[in-house]
C-alpha cells in the first residue's frame, strides 16, 4: 500500500517535472530558435518491469535505463510491477493517464496484462511488449528472445552430445509460465521426438528453484544408478542438480543443459560441471527495446515485432560472456 | 482394583502413539514399493533434506502449541540465509556467520512478539507483515542476485561427520532441544497453558508476555540456524529461497498432532509428521510419480491430518460445556439491561 | 388417584470407557407428573435422560412409551414419540432470531424446498401470544436472558406436541424471580398432562415443584419415593450415601492479628473506596447482588484487573500488586466464579493443571521431576478427595465438581495465606460443595484466611465469621455473626438502609 503511494507521489512528481522542463524548452525554442529542430520534444517512456525482485528483470530493468541515457530525446521512467497482476496493470493505467508517448511492458501474465496494453493503443500511444511478449495486439510492437530458440540452441547441441539409450532427468519451470512450457515444447520437439533412445528417468517442476531441483536430483540419484543427462528449463535448477551429485564420483560426466545465461551457470560450464546454456542478454533486449522506441516515436515505423539472438554458451565461448555479466554487475 | 482395562489402555496408546504407527506403516509400505527406498543412502539423504524444513516445524511446533503460529518463517530464512553468507564471505568466520544468521532470526522474531504480544495482533497477520518485509529486505540486500561462491561454508549443509551429514547432526540437536523444551522446562508447560486457555494462564500467574515473547525468540533461533543450513546446501544465498517453507513447517507440525487450537503437541509427533511427508515425497520421486498429482496427495494428507485432529478433539473434550455456559451468562447480563428498558 | 404410567425404563445399562454409568435402572413416571431426578455430578441422571432423548444408546434394557417397547436412535426419533429436552446449557446460535431458532430444524417448506418465512412469522407470532411472551419473531437470541430462551425452548417442545419434557438443571443460570416464572409454566403443563422429568441440585425447589423424587447415586437408582415421604434431609443423605450431620460445617477457630487490610481501594472495575480487613483465622463473607463490584474488588487485589488508588497490606506491610505473578507471591490466590474460562486448561492432563502455578515444585536441577509432581498431585488429590480415573486424564471429562477440586489442589500447592474464594460452589453437587466447605475450615484453623464471594446466602450465613455487603460498587454493611440474617443482608445489598 505504501509502496503504491509513494509511486503515485513519485509518478506525480516526476510528471510535474516533466511538465516544467517541456515549458522551460517551449521557452527556449521561442527564444532561440535554433535548437528547435533537435529539442523541440522530449519523448517519456514508461517501462514497466515484472518485478524488481526477479534477478533477470532487475538487470533488464538496469539496462533499460542504462541505454535510455544514450537517448537525449528520451526520457525513461521505471516502474515496478511487484509480480503482482493488478499492480502491473495498474500501473500501465497510471502510465496513460500521465501522458506518456510509449510504454514498455514487461508483462508478469501476458493474458493479465493483453487488454491494458490495448488500451494503451487504444489511447493512442505507443506499446512494447517485451520478455514475454504478448502477440496479436493489433499496433502494439514487440521485443523478445525466442524462448523455442533459447532451449533449442541446447537441444540441438545435446542431439549429438547425449549418448544412446541415455538416461535423463527433465527439471520443469512452473507450469503454465510462457517461457516454462515454450522451453520444454522445444526440447521436446527438438530432442525428444528425435531421440526415441532417450529415457527420461524423472521430470517434476521445481519452479525455477535450486533447492528444490536439488532436493529432486537427491532423489533421483538414489533410484537410478546412472543419470548421463540433466535437462534443466533454467540455470538455476540445473546448478541445483549439479549441486546434488558435486562429490558424487558416478556422476562426474554427466551432462547439464540450463537456460538464462547466469553468473552461476558460466562458472559452472567453465569448471565443466555444466554444458551449456543459453545466454538471455539483457544488454541486448535493452538496446532493441530503445532502437524500436526511437523509431515508433519518430515515425520512422509503425509497428516492429523483434527478437535478439539467442548465442549458446559452452566451455569456448563462457570467458567473453563472463566479462558481459561483470559488466552487467558494474551497472547497480 | 490394578485391573488392567484394555479398551482405556488401547485408548491411550492411541491417542499417544498412533502418529508412530502410521509413521512405521508408511515406511513398510514404501519399503515394497521401491527398493531403493531402504538403502542407507536414501534414508540419509531423506534425512539431510528434511533438516531444515524439520527445523521449522518444531519453531511452527512451540507456536502452535501456545496458540500462535509464524508465517514469515520462510521469508526471515532467507534474511537470515544471505547475512550469514555475506557475513562469511566477508570475514571467512563460521561464527560470525553463524551469529549473524541467528541474530537476524531472532530481531524478526521479536518483532513478531512486540506485534503479536505487546500490540495485540493476530498472529497470522503479524507474522504476514513480517514476510514481506522481510523477504523484501534480503532481496534488497542482495539486489535480487544470487550470492555465489560460498567456498567452505558449504560445509555445514553438505558435509558430514563420519557417516552422519552435519544437517542431520543439526536436525537431532533440534529435536532435542524442542523435546527437552517441552518435557523438562516450565516454560516448555506454559506454553501448553498459554495456547490451551490463555485467561486461565494468566490468572494462574503465568506470565503471558514473558512466554510469547521467549517462544519467538526460540523460533527465530531455529529459524536464523535452519536459513545458514539451507544457504551452504544449496551454496548459493538466495534471497527468494525457501518460498513457503513455513506451509511445509506448518504440515509437519499439523501432521505431527500439534493442535491447532492450541494446548496439544510434541517434539516426537512433529519429528514423525516430518518423516512422514518426506517419505512421501521421496517415494513419489523414487517411482517418479507425476508432479501434479504428488501435490493432490500431499493436500489429502493435509486434509486427513486435521480431521483426525478435530475428530479426537471432540472425543476429548465431548462431556466439557465449552464456552457455551460463558456465552449463557454474559447473554444474561446484557439481557437483564434489556428486558429493564422494556419496563 | 391411580395416574398411569407414561414413561417406563427397566433394566438400563449403559458403560463408558472405564466407567459403568448406569447399572440396572428402573424407573417410571406417571402421566401429568413432575418427577424430579437427583443425584451427584456423575450419578447417571444425565446419561439416563440422554438414553431417554436419542443421544446415547443403551447397552442393555428397555424403554416403554405407554407400556409399548420402543427404540430411541436419535433425538429426532425422540421428537417423534413427543419427548423434548431443554439442556443445560441452552444451544442456541446467538445470532439467530426467535422464530428461526423455534422452526430450526423443522421449517415449513413451500413446493420447491424453500422456506416459508410467511407461515414461520404467522405461526411464531402465533405461539408467542398463546404464550404470552412480550417479545418478537426478530428478536435476536442473544438479546435474550437465559430465561426467556428457556421458555422459547419449552414452546418448541409445546409446538412439537411432546408429552414428555426433560428438563437439565433448568435454573442454573436464572435468577430468583424467572425461577418462579418457569415452575407456574411447569404447573401449567402438568395440568395438561404433559409429564416432565426434571434435573436439579437445588433441594429446595425440588421440593417446591416435585411430585415424585428419585434419587441417584453411582449409576443406580437408591431410592424413589413420593415427595411426601421424603424431606431435604433424607435425600441428600440419599445422594451422598452417608449422613451428612451439618450442611456447613462450620468451626469455632482463634482469631489472631489482621492479615489482610484493603484500605480506600478503587479500580477500573467501577467500585471505590472499598476498605476491608481479614484476621488471622477469619473467613469474611462478601455479599451483594449481581453487578454490586464484588468480583470485580477480588480480581483487582489478585492483580488481573488494575488497581487505581488505594493501598492493600499485608501482614502490616503495604504491597503492590501489577500482576497475578505478584500476587501470588505476596500469598493471596483466587478461585474465579467462572471455571471454564479463569480456572482450566481444558485439554490438559489433571495433573498439569494441578501443579500450573506451582512449577518451581516440578521442574528444577534443568529437568522436570516427574516422581516430585505425582507425589504432589496425589498427596493433594486424596486430601481433597477428587475422583478421577487418573492423573492423566484429560480435566474437561471430570464432573464440576470434580474440577473446581482440581482448581483448589492448585492454589492449596502454594500454601496462600489468603485464599479467594469467588462462587466457589456455584454449578457443583451437595456432596463437593460439603468437601469444599470442609476444606475451607481447615484453611482457617491453620491460621489461613478465606475470603468468599457469595449469591447464595445461606452459605455465605453458615460459613462467614462477618460478611460485607456491596451495592453499586461500595461497601454498604459490615455484619458479624450475631447479626447474620438475610433480610439484613437484602437490605444493605439492595440499599434500602443506610449504615
Amino acid at each position: 500500500m505504501k509502496k503504491t503511494l509513494l509511486t503515485m507521489v513519485s509518478m506525480l512528481l516526476v510528471t510535474g517535472m516533466l511538465a516544467g522542463c517541456g515549458n522551460s524548452d517551449k521557452v527556449n525554442s521561442a527564444n532561440g530558435g535554433e535548437k528547435a529542430n533537435s529539442g523541440d520534444k522530449v519523448y517519456k517512456i514508461a517501462y514497466i518491469a515484472r518485478a524488481q525482485s526477479d534477478s533477470f528483470a532487475a538487470w533488464l530493468a538496469n539496462a533499460v535505463k542504462e541505454e535510455a541515457k544514450k537517448y537525449p530525446d528520451i526520457k525513461l521512467e521505471v516502474f515496478d510491477g511487484q509480480a503482482n497482476d493488478d499492480k502491473e496493470n495498474s500501473m500501465i493505467e497510471n502510465a496513460i493517464t500521465n501522458k506518456f508517448d510509449l510504454v514498455i511492458v514487461q508483462p508478469n501474465n501476458g493474458e493479465a496484462q493483453r487488454p491494458y496494453v490495448e488500451k494503451v493503443i487504444k489511447d493512442g500511444k505507443f506499446a512494447i511488449t517485451t520478455n514475454a511478449r504478448i502477440t496479436g495486439i493489433e499496433g502494439a510492437s514487440s521485443v523478445d528472445a525466442d524462448p523455442y530458440e533459447q532451449a533449442g540452441v541446447n537441444a540441438r547441441a545435446a542431439l549429438d552430445q547425449i549418448p544412446q539409450n541415455a538416461k535423463v532427468v527433465v527439471l520443469n519451470g512452473p507450469s503454465g509460465n510462457f517461457h516454462a512450457d515454450k522451453r520444454r515444447e522445444s526440447w521436446q520437439k527438438e530432442f525428444f521426438d528425435k531421440r526415441p533412445d532417450v529415457q527420461i528417468v524423472g521430470e517434476q517442476i521445481a519452479n525455477w528453484n535450486k533447492d528444490e531441483a536439488m532436493k529432486y536430483m537427491e532423489d533421483w540419484v538414489q533410484a537410478n544408478d546412472k543419470i548421463d543427462a540433466v535437462i534443466s528449463m533454467n540455470d538455476n535448477m540445473a546448478a541445483g542438480a549439479v549441486e546434488a551429485v558435486k562429490d558424487n564420483s558416478k556422476f562426474d560426466g554427466m551432462l547439464a543443459y540450463g537456460v538464462d545465461g547466469t553468473l552461476e551457470a558460466f562458472q559452472l560450464i567453465k569448471e565443466g560441471k555444466m554444458t551449456s546454456t543459453c545466454l538471455q542478454n539483457a544488454f541486448e533486449l535493452a538496446e532493441k527495446l530503445l532502437d524500436t522506441s526511437s523509431k515508433l516515436l519518430t515515425g520512422a515505423e509503425k509497428q516492429v515485432d523483434t527478437d535478439i539472438g539467442n548465442p549458446l554458451i559452452t566451455k569456448d565461448n563462457v570467458d567473453e560472456y563472463i566479462a558481459l555479466l561483470e559488466k552487467a554487475e558494474a551497472l547497480k | 482394583m490394578k485391573e488392567i482395562n484394555w479398551s482405556q489402555f488401547w485408548s491411550t496408546f492411541k491417542k499417544t502413539y498412533s502418529i508412530y504407527l502410521v509413521l512405521l506403516a508408511l515406511f513398510i509400505v514404501c519399503s515394497f514399493a521401491n527398493p531403493n527406498f531402504l538403502s542407507v543412502n536414501n534414508l540419509t539423504n531423506i534425512s539431510t533434506q528434511l533438516a531444515v524444513t524439520t527445523i521449522l516445524a518444531f519453531g511452527q511446533t512451540l507456536l502452535i502449541i501456545s496458540g500462535m503460529l509464524d508465517l514469515s518463517q520462510g521469508s526471515v530464512l532467507a534474511l537470515s540465509g544471505v547475512f550469514a553468507v555475506s557475513a562469511y564471505k566477508a570475514t571467512g568466520s563460521f561464527t560470525v556467520a553463524i551469529i549473524t544468521g541467528i541474530m537476524t532470526g531472532i530481531v524478526c522474531n521479536i518483532l513478531n512478539a512486540v506485534m503479536v504480544s505487546t500490540f495485540k495482533t493476530p498472529p497470522f497477520i503479524a507474522t504476514l507483515a513480517m514476510l514481506t518485509m522481510a523477504r523484501g529486505v534480503a532481496l534488497l540486500f542482495t539486489k535480487g542476485q544470487n550470492i555465489l561462491q560460498l567456498g567452505d561454508f558449504t560445509v555445514l549443509g553438505q558435509g558430514s561427520i563420519g557417516f552422519v551429514p552435519i544437517p542431520v547432526i543439526f536436525l537431532i540437536i533440534f529435536a532435542v532441544i524442542t523435546w527437552y523444551i517441552l518435557r523438562h522446562t516450565k516454560f516448555g508447560r506454559s506454553l501448553f497453558a498459554v495456547g490451551g486457555n490463555e485467561e486461565a494462564a494468566v490468572a494462574s500467574g503465568i506470565n503471558v508476555h514473558k512466554v510469547k515473547y521467549t517462544a519467538f525468540i526460540i523460533n527465530g533461533i531455529f529459524v536464523g540456524m535452519a536459513g545458514i543450513l539451507f544457504m551452504s546446501r544449496v551454496n548459493a544465498g538466495l534471497p527468494n529461497g525457501a518460498i513457503n517453507y513455513e506451509f511445509t513447517a506448518l504440515t509437519a507440525a499439523i501432521i505431527g498432532g500439534t493442535s491447532f487450537s492450541g494446548g496439544i503437541g510434541s517434539a516426537g509427533g512433529t519429528l514423525a509428521g516430518a518423516f512422514i511427508v518426506g517419505f512421501l515425497d521421496n517415494i513419489m520421486n523414487l517411482t517418479n510419480v507425476d508432479s501434479y498429482m504428488q501435490q493432490i496427495i500431499r493436500g489429502a494428507i493435509i486434509a486427513l491430518a486435521v480431521i483426525y485432529d478435530i475428530r479426537s478433539k471432540n472425543r476429548r473434550t465431548k462431556s466439557t460445556l465449552g464456552r457455551i455456559e460463558d456465552k449463557g451468562s454474559r447473554r444474561k447480563g446484557k439481557g437483564k439491561g434489556i428486558t429493564e428498558s422494556h419496563k | 388417584m391411580e395416574q398411569e404410567i407414561k414413561l417406563r425404563v427397566s433394566q438400563i445399562e449403559k458403560s463408558f470407557p472405564g466407567v459403568k454409568a448406569l447399572d440396572k435402572i428402573d424407573f417410571t413416571v406417571k402421566k401429568g407428573s413432575v418427577h424430579v431426578l437427583c443425584g451427584e455430578n456423575g450419578a447417571g441422571k444425565s446419561t439416563l435422560m440422554k438414553i431417554i432423548n436419542g443421544i446415547h444408546q443403551p447397552d442393555g434394557g428397555q424403554i416403554f412409551i405407554d407400556e409399548q417397547p420402543v427404540r430411541i436412535g436419535n433425538p429426532i426419533q425422540a421428537r417423534n414419540l413427543g419427548i423434548s429436552m431443554i439442556f443445560q446449557e441452552l444451544n442456541v446460535v446467538p445470532e439467530m432470531t426467535v422464530e428461526e431458532n423455534l422452526f430450526l430444524g423443522n421449517l415449513p417448506g413451500k413446493r420447491f424446498g424453500n422456506v416459508d418465512w410467511k407461515e414461520v412469522r404467522r405461526r411464531t407470532t402465533e405461539l408467542l401470544k398463546a404464550e404470552n411472551l412480550p417479545y418478537s419473531p426478530t428478536t435476536l437470541l442473544k438479546d435474550l436472558t437465559v430465561s426467556d430462551i428457556q421458555m422459547l425452548e419449552i414452546m418448541k417442545a409445546i409446538s412439537y406436541k411432546s408429552d414428555i419434557i426433560i428438563m437439565d438443571e433448568p435454573t442454573s443460570a436464572i435468577t430468583h424471580e424467572e425461577v418462579e416464572k418457569l415452575f407456574i409454566k411447569i404447573r401449567e403443563l402438568k395440568a395438561r398432562g404433559v409429564c416432565i422429568i426434571y434435573i436439579s441440585h437445588k433441594l429446595d425447589e425440588i421440593f417446591q415443584i416435585a411430585d415424585e423424587i428419585t434419587v441417584f447415586r453411582d449409576g443406580t437408582v437408591v431410592e424413589s419415593h413420593p415427595k411426601e415421604e421424603l424431606d431435604i434431609e433424607t435425600v441428600i443423605s440419599l445422594m451422598v450415601g452417608r449422613k451428612l450431620t451439618n450442611t456447613y460445617p462450620k468451626e469455632a477457630v482463634e482469631i489472631g492479628d489482621t492479615l489482610l487490610k484493603v484500605e480506600k481501594l478503587c479500580g477500573a472495575g467501577g467500585y471505590k473506596d472499598v476498605s476491608f480487613y481479614v484476621r488471622k483465622g477469619e473467613m469474611i463473607g462478601f455479599a451483594g447482588l449481581v453487578g454490586a463490584g464484588r468480583t470485580e474488588v477480588m480480581r483487582s487485589l489478585f492483580g488481573l484487573d488494575p488497581i487505581l488508588s488505594g493501598q492493600v497490606y499485608m501482614k502490616g506491610q503495604e504491597v503492590n500488586i501489577r500482576s497475578v505473578e505478584q500476587s501470588i507471591r505476596n500469598g493471596m490466590v483466587m478461585l474465579s466464579e467462572d471455571r471454564r474460562r479463569y480456572g482450566i486448561i481444558p485439554m490438559r492432563s489433571v495433573r498439569e493443571n494441578t501443579t500450573l502455578s506451582s512449577l518451581q515444585k516440578v521442574f528444577f536441577r534443568f529437568r522436570y521431576q516427574r516422581k516430585n509432581e505425582h507425589s504432589l498431585v496425589s498427596e493433594m488429590f486424596s486430601k481433597m478427595r477428587v475422583k478421577t480415573p487418573s492423573m492423566e486424564t484429560v480435566i474437561a471429562s471430570l464432573s464440576g465438581g470434580n474440577q473446581q477440586k482440581v482448581v483448589l489442589a492448585k492454589w492449596m500447592l502454594l500454601n496462600p495465606d489468603v485464599l479467594i474464594l469467588d462462587e466457589p460452589t456455584r454449578g457443583i453437587d451437595v456432596g463437593a460443595k460439603y468437601e469444599i466447605y470442609k476444606l475451607m475450615t481447615e484453611l482457617v484453623k491453620e491460621g489461613k484466611v478465606v475470603i468468599m464471594v457469595s449469591s447464595e446466602l445461606p452459605e455465605l450465613i453458615g460459613m462467614c465469621d462477618r460478611i460485607y455487603v456491596m451495592a453499586k460498587g461500595t461497601i454498604t454493611g459490615e455484619l458479624s455473626r450475631q447479626e447474620f440474617t438475610q433480610e439484613q443482608i437484602m437490605k444493605y445489598a439492595t440499599g434500602t438502609t443506610t449504615s
